[in-house]
């Protein structure tokens, strides 16, 4: 099970990574040609309201991946003067802690999102709908989930993880 | 319980737990901070405050300035463009006693002008300095500390993503902050090369003269210089003169080095393409801090703490300057033991209402806290920049690496006491613009 979950989480943390990269590059132009335009025509109305969703997936998209390849900084030189079974109880208790936060801000980001969908609210400038970059965020959540849940249980069975 | 209380607990029992087990910096703020926010408020408004604060932090405007000035940084990195700025200070300063590690330097100030990242400009920096410097038998001694602390430039020069970070965290212009990091990096930049003048007089083994260049081989390295100066003016202009927003100038800074690495054939489709996955981590690293600093500052503004601090300290029969260099001392032993960016994000929602009410200006004061935060890059035991050489050079024993950054850490202090007593070195610029 663990091998099928893993290979499903790195899959999903490349596809993720995939649309998070082409986002960005999607920004770097919509701001240049926004430039150009205002210069030569009229800017582009909305840029302000799509680089902020833009951003989101951005980010959001790109959090298991930056997990997995344990990107986010942290202090190891405590974790790493105990014994290697020390360290695995002690990522483990990490990567439990960090899972169930992750679900439960995915989960509450759904149902906000939820909320936006339900009463239809729109974006000021552009009025487009927003709630699908509201339920983006909540992805990128549940993917990272999904990252400590593997880590997790290799850790429970005693398989090593790359520590940080 | 007092909620001052909870919030000491907070601080220094939970959130140092968490550090110690291992969890990322940005996870462990939001952890605690919605601990934090749960016990003092209630569990749904906790819950309500995390889906709010992550989607308004990763969806915020001017957070979207990170990723592409890193990718800028990246670009830069991968395409080429440290070399010939490193042949080009080479061929002005190498005939000069440790000309090689001056020339780091000159190259240092150059890059960092067009990458936001303190890290990115050491590697950068090192791949390309380290193995010139060894073929003139200079000593690592000399060698490994120009090029740990050279990297730190890219934190205080603009772009800096630092900065940015300062600027976004304080509600800050980064416009103005970027401009006030303009004179103190190059005073830094004078400093490492009067540190390094002052070491080869001392010791002339630590960096032999290299061979003298003609005039017109001079003019002729300039060539590579131009490009990156004219991306830097271009970009920083644009911010002077009002022309873009942060973000903007980050994305025509990209969209020019972009253009650059193309046509003088640096940059490869793979080098692209992991110039966009780095940015993302790096990016996403970041947006993950400010939004754990931001969870994390909720918890604190329910317990009122940071405002209690900032009394009590304005309460104090001492000057504002005692304070100061105090607080000083803490991102310099916090900059010890933990990533120096994460300990400014977690620290800012502290210090920096207790420097407004100690009436400090808030560019120069900002400034300041960037200059004390790139010092943590470079001391031990946890100074990234360290590693970064020791990965570059791992025949560099990383005791040599530590006793060869010390010499500089005395000239970033230095540095950082001259813009204390003359804080116009910081102001100057940023005064300029309405």
């Amino acid at each position: 099970m663990i091998p099928y979950l893993e290979k499903m989480s790195t899959f999903l943390n490349k596809l993720l990574l995939g649309v998070a990269g082409i986002t960005m590059i999607g920004m770097v132009l919509l701001t240049c040609a926004n430039i150009f335009l205002r210069c030569v025509w009229v800017p582009i109305k909305g840029v302000y309201e799509l680089m902020g969703f833009f951003g989101a997936i951005v980010t959001a998209f790109a959090l298991g991946y930056t997990q997995a390849k344990r990107g986010h900084v942290g202090i190891d030189i405590v974790v790493n003067q105990f014994s290697a079974k020390a360290q695995r109880i002690l990522n483990g208790i990490t990567y439990c802690i960090c899972m169930v936060f992750f679900a439960l801000a995915g989960w509450q980001t759904v149902k906000w999102g939820t909320t936006i969908w339900q009463t239809g609210e729109v974006t000021e400038t552009l009025r487009i709908i927003f709630y699908p970059f509201i339920y983006g965020v909540a992805l990128g959540c549940f993917i990272l989930c999904l990252v400590f849940l593997v880590d997790l249980l290799k850790v429970l069975i005693g398989e090593k993880v790359p520590n940080k | 319980m007092n909620l001052v209380l909870v919030g000491i607990i907070g601080i220094f029992v939970l959130l140092l737990v968490l550090f110690f087990l291992g969890m990322p910096v940005g996870f462990a703020m939001a952890v605690v901070g919605f601990w934090g926010f749960c016990y003092a408020v209630s569990l749904k408004a906790a819950l309500n405050m995390v889906a709010t604060d992550l989607w308004f932090t990763f969806s915020k405007y001017g957070l979207t300035v990170i990723p592409l000035f890193v990718l800028m940084g990246y670009l830069a990195f991968n395409s080429g463009i440290a070399e010939r700025l490193y042949n080009a200070a080479y061929t002005w300063v190498g005939h000069w006693p440790g000309g090689l590690a001056i020339a780091t330097i000159g190259a240092d100030e150059l890059f960092a002008a067009i990458c936001g990242s303190n890290t990115a400009t050491a590697a950068t920096m090192g791949a390309v300095a380290l193995p010139q410097m060894e073929k003139y038998h200079y000593d690592p001694k000399l060698s490994s500390g120009t090029v740990a602390t050279g990297g730190t430039l890219g934190t205080v020069m603009p772009p800096s993503v630092v900065i940015i970070v300062i600027g976004l965290q304080t509600e800050q212009s980064i416009v103005k902050l970027f401009l006030g990091g303009i004179l103190p990096a190059i005073l830094m930049g004078i400093l490492f090369v009067l540190t390094i003048l002052v070491l080869c007089r001392l010791r002339p083994n630590f960096g032999p003269v290299g061979p003298k260049t003609s005039f017109n081989e001079k003019i002729k390295s300039l060539s590579g210089v131009i490009e990156a100066i004219a991306i830097f003016f271009l970009v920083i202009g644009g911010l002077f003169f009002g022309l873009f927003t942060p973000t903007e100038a980050g994305a025509v800074g990209v969209f020019c080095t972009f253009i650059v690495s193309v046509a003088t054939h640096g940059l490869t489709w793979k080098a692209f393409m992991s110039s966009v996955v780095e940015t993302l981590k790096i990016s996403c690293m970041v947006f993950v801090l400010v939004a754990g600093a931001i969870i994390f500052g909720r918890f604190l503004a329910v317990t009122r703490i940071p405002f209690l601090v900032a009394d009590f300290a304005t309460s104090l029969p001492v000057p504002p300057y005692v304070i100061l260099v105090f607080v000083l001392l803490i991102y310099l032993i916090g900059g010890c033991v933990m990533d120096a960016l994460g300990f400014l994000v977690l620290t800012i929602p502290i210090f920096f209402p207790l420097g407004m009410a100690l009436g400090f200006d808030p560019v120069w004061y900002g400034i300041i806290l960037t200059m004390v935060t790139t010092l943590g890059a470079i001391t031990p035991p946890v100074g990234v920049n360290l590693y970064v050489v020791k990965a570059l050079a791992p025949e560099i024993d990383i005791g040599t690496i530590f006793k060869s950054v010390s010499f500089f850490v005395v000239a970033s202090i230095i540095s950082i006491i001259i813009l204390i007593i003359f804080p116009q070195i910081v102001l100057v610029i940023p005064g300029m613009v309405r």
